[in-house]
């Protein structure tokens, strides 16, 4: 059944493709590369994640800086992602920890790679999520997060994450954290 | 004015400009949509580069697509993906509802899927005795008020703030308010719930990578990540355009889709899903099951012209630039796909006869070219469908009229003549009451510009 389908499908596709007469082809140009004005990706990270309503804190002490944020938000049931509740009791945290593999300058993107990061789930479902990246991960275009994310056999689940989750469904009015966190504090760990 | 037909778009379209509170909202949505759109399409520089690169890929792609739906199958099986094929919405609707009855499910989320929405699967999920609920905030709303969607990134656009609290009061039991975050969290309380109860994760795609077999999917709130991530069973739907070729390919395009579709320059959250989880202990689905669905797209690719739809990456932004769709808005077009898209997608998937006012349903002024991400041609579309439904030759006093046009225009003496005729005629005969009736015919001048210029 399924397997007629297929050819059923296929043959089709070959067949109209077959009676289509040449076609002119859109002249590939390459796409110029957009020349950042910034050389400072850290710096134009921050001011990404900013634009996005997102806070970010750069520093060598992130263990220090992580603590001071939970203290602030006075969160008392913490979930991370190395060390994760059940998929079900996930609901019912304060705060998400987790780290992130990559991030991209350009537009204040996370890049969160199932390898390293099973458990992304503590990244969207507790009202707040921290993340924590290395300096030294930060690349400036997106382009270039696609080509680090090839450089070996693809993960099963790669999440990129850009500010907090947001809506604007209901008379286009911004609504911040609908499915998933409010805010997002992202802490850069400049000693990495 | 829920589920019309578009057999009566004409009908419709006059309903919808006599409703005051529907063109206030597409106003202020399709303005607000268009400059954001604007404004980040000029914050790149490359990008009439870009808009030329996606088309080139989409057109690499149609034109080998048996050969990268085979290689997308191929990779995304061997990394524990199951791909069904589906030739019709039936198909594609029976598979899925298989899909969940065998492993005894109940409860179905859903993320924003157009090519659902094209099957009416929640139908026959409903039918199939299962509780679908959609978890996009604006599907969400139209769910709970059995409306289609009216836009495709806004769905529920033609809907006020009160009218959505007074539903959710209603449906929901929420007190009373029209306040935005007040709704919000209502919604995100209720739809924990039941995320927190699926069974089976019902998501859309928009670009299956032939080179990996990964399927990426891009959204803003968040509830795709719970849909593809909470239940045992996910279920990805996708027509068979969606596929590109290559990984390096997602640049072009997570460039283009955002900005064309919100003005963003990315959205929230992008999830990228190539087969099941590696390790038992890991987050995910246990299975992931991908439905390819034809449902009449394998026949667009017999035309360059009609070829030329399979390219659409559903970002919206010829609804945003359109003059028909910013007064009569979505509804009116009786199709999942509304404005100039749909006006050329709808009859190939429907069959002409079905929609045959749609590619009526524009003045071809080209905004709609402008501004698509891919360049697709609208225009050229509309007017090729136009030919498919006109017979070839008009009626015989068409003919005739023409004929005697021809003669008119090529005899300088006949040509002074019918000036001069014109002028009175104009004043005693109405002259074609179906252009008249929505505007006026300007008088034609006293004096012509040969009289005017023999007098210099």
């Amino acid at each position: 059944m399924n397997n007629s389908a297929r050819e059923s499908i296929l043959g089709s596709i070959r067949t109209h493709l077959a009676a289509s007469p040449p076609v002119d082809n859109y002249p590939v140009n390459p796409a110029n590369p957009v020349i950042l004005s910034k050389t400072d990706p850290v710096n134009q990270f921050k001011e990404s994640v900013e634009a996005v309503s997102g806070h970010c804190i750069i520093t060598t002490n992130a263990t220090n800086v992580l603590d001071q944020i939970l203290a602030d938000l006075n969160a008392k049931r913490i979930a991370y992602s190395d060390n994760p509740p059940n998929a079900h009791d996930i609901f019912h945290f304060d705060v998400g920890v987790s780290t992130a593999q990559a991030a991209i300058a350009e537009t204040g993107t996370l890049v969160l790679d199932s390898s390293c990061e099973r458990h992304r789930l503590v990244s969207l479902v507790p009202p707040v999520h921290i993340a924590i990246v290395n300096a030294s991960a930060i690349v400036e275009t997106l382009d270039d997060a696609l080509a680090l994310l090839q450089q070996k056999e693809i993960s099963s689940a790669i999440t990129f994450i850009t500010g907090p989750s947001r809506t604007a469904d209901i008379e286009l009015t911004l609504a911040i954290g609908v499915h998933g966190p409010q805010e997002l504090y992202v802490i850069v760990d400049g000693s990495k | 004015m829920n589920h019309l037909s578009s057999e009566t778009f004409k009908e419709n379209a006059r309903a919808a400009l006599a409703d005051v509170q529907l063109r206030g909202a597409l106003k202020n949505a399709t303005s607000l949509f268009g400059e954001r759109r604007r404004q980040a399409a000029a914050g790149l520089p490359n990008w009439e580069d870009l808009r030329s690169q996606a088309r080139a890929i989409k057109d690499e792609v149609l034109l080998h697509l048996d050969r990268y739906l085979e290689e997308f199958v191929a990779n995304a099986e061997s990394r524990g993906a199951k791909v069904h094929w589906a030739r019709d919405a039936a198909e594609a609707n029976s598979i899925i509802c298989g899909l969940a009855t065998e492993r005894a499910a109940r409860i179905v989320v859903k993320s924003k899927s157009m090519t659902t929405e094209e099957t009416h699967l929640n139908n026959a999920l409903e039918a199939a005795g299962m509780q679908v609920v959609e978890t996009d905030l604006g599907e969400y709303i139209i769910q709970l008020a059995n409306e289609p969607p009216s836009h495709i990134i806004a769905p529920a656009i033609h809907k006020t703030r009160r009218q959505i609290g007074e539903l959710f009061t209603a449906e929901l039991g929420m007190a009373p308010t029209d306040d935005v975050d007040q709704m919000t969290s209502t919604a995100r309380m209720k739809l924990r719930d039941r995320f927190a109860a699926a069974d089976v994760g019902i998501s859309g795609v928009n670009f299956a990578i032939a080179e990996t077999g990964t399927i990426v999917i891009v959204e803003n709130e968040g509830n795709i990540r719970l849909t593809t991530s909470l239940p045992r069973l996910h279920i990805a739907v996708m027509g068979i355009e969606k596929v590109i070729p290559r990984f390096s390919d997602l640049d072009v395009f997570l460039k283009l889709l955002p900005r064309s579709g919100t003005g963003q320059r990315l959205t929230t959250y992008q999830s990228f899903i190539t087969g099941t989880k590696r390790a038992p202990q890991d987050e995910g689905p246990d299975e992931l099951h991908i439905v390819l669905l034809d449902n009449g797209r394998s026949r667009m690719l017999a035309h360059p012209v009609t070829r030329q739809s399979l390219a659409c990456i559903r970002c919206g932004a010829c609804l945003n630039a359109c003059p028909v769709y910013q007064q009569v808005g979505g509804h009116a077009y009786g199709s999942v796909y509304p404005g100039p898209i749909g006006a050329v997608i709808t009859p190939q998937l429907m069959g002409i006869a079905k929609a045959a006012q749609l590619p009526y349903a524009s003045s071809l002024c080209g905004a709609c070219r402008e501004v698509c991400p891919v360049k697709i041609d609208i225009p050229q579309l509309l007017l090729h469908l136009r030919g498919e439904i006109s017979p070839r030759k008009g009626s015989a006093a068409e003919r005739l009229a023409f004929k005697i046009w021809a003669r008119v225009m090529t005899s300088p003496s006949l040509y002074k003549l019918s000036s001069v005729a014109g002028r009175i005629l104009q004043r005693v005969m109405p002259i074609s009451r179906a252009w008249t009736s929505g505007r006026d015919l300007r008088p034609i001048e006293s004096k012509s510009f040969h009289e005017l210029w023999s007098n210099e």
